[in-house]
């Protein structure tokens, strides 16, 4: 079945990426995976890592001491969207502002170091401040109090598909009067157990230990950073654009459907009812690209007839919660500009695990 | 007239509780007023001493056996099981129906310190990589969906406390939109030394068992389970002819943005997701015969909510009967708020109002009649479930008899 969701439109992007902060749409310049040095190594061993940077140079006032990574940057991220939007939040009932956050691992980080503080104290000598903190709902919990959020608050996570699930639950709050205005976040820090995983595992690109080997290689380079999107109802965002002036759209989400089985391209091609996307922007979500069935499905559903993006280098290496930033380099791509006022499709599939579709309208 | 496209009702409750297996057992047990809070017998860590309430003899089922399943995702899937039992659904009826599932915990029970000091030595130790891969809360609505065939739209959420109450309104919605015929909807969560030692450090556990609502609270215990609810529209639910349990006739949820771990102090969070829940539930206050508490045992939480149902229910003509049922058996964290649900529509269906255990000297709160001692049998038409959490979550359920 289809979700055929109401209009909801993206007013808003923030981000933190191996980009840096960003407001707005993330520019798309080349990036080479940048050697860890978080943690020893057994050699070099290379990600798509955010570069350091103070959060209170972006974001003024907030205060992000012993807090996961990942929280840090949801706080930054939102506040990069919302400033992105226009949005003062002084004149907005903030009671009505939702925030959905996905992940897939949560603050991985502070769980490592809560585990640590245990093999050194023993279980009765952990550290309090640290333990809530560990909360996969933790930065979504501080966007709200950063920000004053008082609205739903969610986290959620789906494999293969958590940045998907998050735009869905956020549309459908939207769409039943829920709330007015939702902040949408997707991502995930990497931490020495989550690579060692990846390494052991033996999901790696090759590029991951050298600079010789192409990104595109068999295995994935992992990846970090959180995307945050501003979605407003059609008519809230109406009633908003007009205190906004110069208030953009990036795009208008018409409908969503996601399955964890089935024919993808059976329910897919139902939910477009004969309407051919100019765009698809495939969502592989960790999937190696060179073995990732979603841009062979996007072929298969629209042949030559449409522009098929294939996974975006980072974005690729968020297992799950790579939606969002692969929905915004599209958007920003050379293929996304030239088919303005067209639809675009973002399609995440997952061998036997089911798919996402959602479509947009630029 | 109501729109039986639009009516979500409940079908299917299972459960397992530290009572064990089924909402049958859990009200026996409950209705006999007995308590499963127990100081700790088993060695859950070197020098922990406390009271929790244990699910124990879990059945094994046999597609869960591999170390990639962990015992998170074994007693969703046993509640699930049960759910499908009680509904008269089979499987191929599941075939395109959603699931939503909670935990905070996810697969940390399979972990251990060694996994931070070297984790590539930890991952090659037998099983060990499968062990980690249950590590995301996702997995548990993955194990379900697989074990069970079920492929429609998957999604798990962690909300802290609120989790297993959340993922029925998220359930609800999810049909509201149309995206499947129905839902398994719930909350699991077992006991594990992470959890334990968090709260012991935050000093949030009452090392006797807890008495929420009492003036004399020392804090909470835990405990764990899993509840599962199966949820459809009432057109879809006399369409298969189901048998149906009850009606979700309003949810809720809000936020208090205010404090990481501690409740706004006046309840305001919850005072406004109890009235948006009322609101779409088309009810007052008058009409909620029982609402079953969060209640938690700790100084805050407690002083926060009993201030709660003061304001939302201001101007009903008798004090709003309220009780903890986590006085029975803990708090089971992301399982609690479904169980809890499971809990009220046990109430409504039986017509009773449970009593807080142990509760002797209640928070002074006028509008409030602080359940405790007997149950009391009554006609009970409609009642509420209150959830909240860490990081300001609440979520309110409203649940009416599935017989009118």
């Amino acid at each position: 079945m289809s979700s055929h969701l109401p209009s909801v439109t993206i007013t808003g992007i923030g981000s933190v990426s191996p980009h840096g902060p960003l407001a707005g749409l993330i520019p798309p310049s080349p990036l080479e995976p940048a050697v860890i040095s978080t943690w020893a190594t057994a050699g070099p061993r290379r990600a798509f890592l955010v570069p350091p940077f103070r959060p209170a140079d972006v974001v003024p006032g907030v205060k992000t001491r012993r807090l996961d990574r990942l929280s840090v940057w949801a706080l930054v991220a939102s506040s990069l969207a919302i400033k992105d939007a226009g949005i003062d939040l002084t004149q907005v009932d903030r009671s009505r502002v939702a925030v959905v956050f996905a992940t897939a691992f949560g603050c991985v980080e502070l769980t490592e170091a809560f585990y640590l503080s245990a093999a050194a104290n023993g279980w009765n000598g952990t550290d309090p401040i640290t333990f809530p903190e560990t909360l996969a709902s933790a930065p979504a919990s501080h966007v709200a109090m950063f920000h004053g959020l008082r609205g739903p608050n969610i986290t959620v996570s789906n494999k293969h598909f958590s940045g998907e699930s998050a735009l869905i639950q956020a549309a459908s709050l939207l769409r039943h009067g829920q709330a007015d205005l939702a902040i949408v976040l997707a991502g995930d820090a990497l931490a020495r157990t989550l690579y060692s995983w990846y390494e052991e595992a033996d999901l790696l690109s090759p590029a991951c230990y050298t600079s010789d080997s192409a990104p595109e290689a068999d295995g994935f380079i992992p990846s970090e950073g959180v995307a945050a999107l501003v979605m407003e109802s059609s008519a809230s965002g109406a009633a908003h654009s007009e205190a906004r002036p110069g208030t953009r759209s990036y795009a208008r989400m018409i409908s969503g459907h996601w399955a964890s089985g089935g024919q993808p391209a059976e329910m897919i091609g139902r939910m477009l009812s004969g309407s051919v996307p100019s765009l698809i922007i495939c969502s592989g979500n960790g999937a190696p690209c060179a073995t990732s069935p979603t841009a062979s499905l996007a072929r298969e559903m629209v042949g030559d007839g449409a522009v098929v993006l294939r996974q975006q280098s980072f974005a690729q290496g968020l297992p799950g919660t790579g939606a969002l930033f692969h929905l915004i380099l599209g958007l920003n791509s050379k293929s996304g500009s030239s088919c303005i006022n067209g639809r675009v499709l973002l399609l995440g599939t997952a061998r036997d695990h089911g798919f996402a579709a959602m479509l947009f309208e630029l | 007239m109501t729109d039986p496209h639009k009516t979500i009702v409940v079908t299917g409750v299972g459960v397992v509780s530290p009572y064990g297996i089924g909402l049958d057992c859990l009200q026996t047990g409950m209705l006999s007023g007995k308590s499963c809070l127990e100081p700790v017998k088993d060695d859950v860590y070197p020098g922990f001493e406390g009271t929790i309430a244990q699910v124990r003899d879990l059945p094994p089922l046999a597609e869960y056996s591999s170390p990639r399943y962990s015992r998170t995702d074994q007693l969703a899937g046993i509640a699930a099981q049960d759910a499908m039992a009680s509904s008269g659904c089979d499987r191929s009826a599941l075939v395109d129906a959603g699931i939503v599932m909670a935990s905070t915990l996810g697969g940390l029970t399979e972990i251990d310190t060694g996994i931070a000091k070297d984790p590539g030595a930890w991952y090659r130790r037998p099983g060990g990589l499968l062990r980690a891969a249950s590590y995301p809360f996702a997995h548990v609505a993955d194990a379900m969906g697989e074990h069970f065939g079920i492929r429609g739209p998957r999604c798990a959420i962690s909300v802290a406390c609120a989790s297993g109450a959340m993922a029925v309104a998220l359930a609800a919605n999810t049909l509201l939109d149309g995206a499947a015929p129905l839902v398994l909807a719930g909350g699991c969560d077992p006991l594990c030394p992470f959890t334990l030692s968090g709260f012991n450090s935050l000093q949030a556990l009452d090392p006797n068992p807890c008495s929420p609502f009492d003036q004399n609270r020392k804090g909470l215990n835990l405990g764990e389970g899993s509840a599962v609810l199966i949820l459809e529209t009432l057109a879809g639910a006399t369409a298969r002819n189901a048998n149906i349990l009850a009606v979700l006739r309003g949810w809720a949820m809000t936020n208090d943005a205010f404090h990481p771990t501690a409740p706004q102090k006046e309840g305001s969070g919850l005072a406004d997701c109890i009235r948006l829940a009322m609101e779409m539930a088309g009810v007052s206050g008058d009409d909620v015969g029982y609402v079953n508490a969060h209640g938690t045992g700790t100084p805050l939480n407690d002083s926060a909510e009993a201030q709660a149902y003061e304001a939302a229910f201001r101007g009903r003509k008798l004090p709003i009967p309220v009780s903890s049922t986590k006085s029975y058996f803990g708090h089971c964290l992301g399982a609690a708020g479904a169980l809890e649900a499971a809990i009220t529509i046990m109430a409504i269906r039986c017509g009773a109002l449970i009593p807080t255990l142990r509760l002797t000297n209640p928070i002074e709160t006028p509008g409030v009649d602080w359940l405790r001692g007997e149950v009391k049998r009554q006609p009970l038409p409609l009642a509420m479930s209150a959830s909240s959490g860490f990081g300001g979550s609440n979520t309110v359920l409203i649940f009416e008899s599935g017989r009118s």
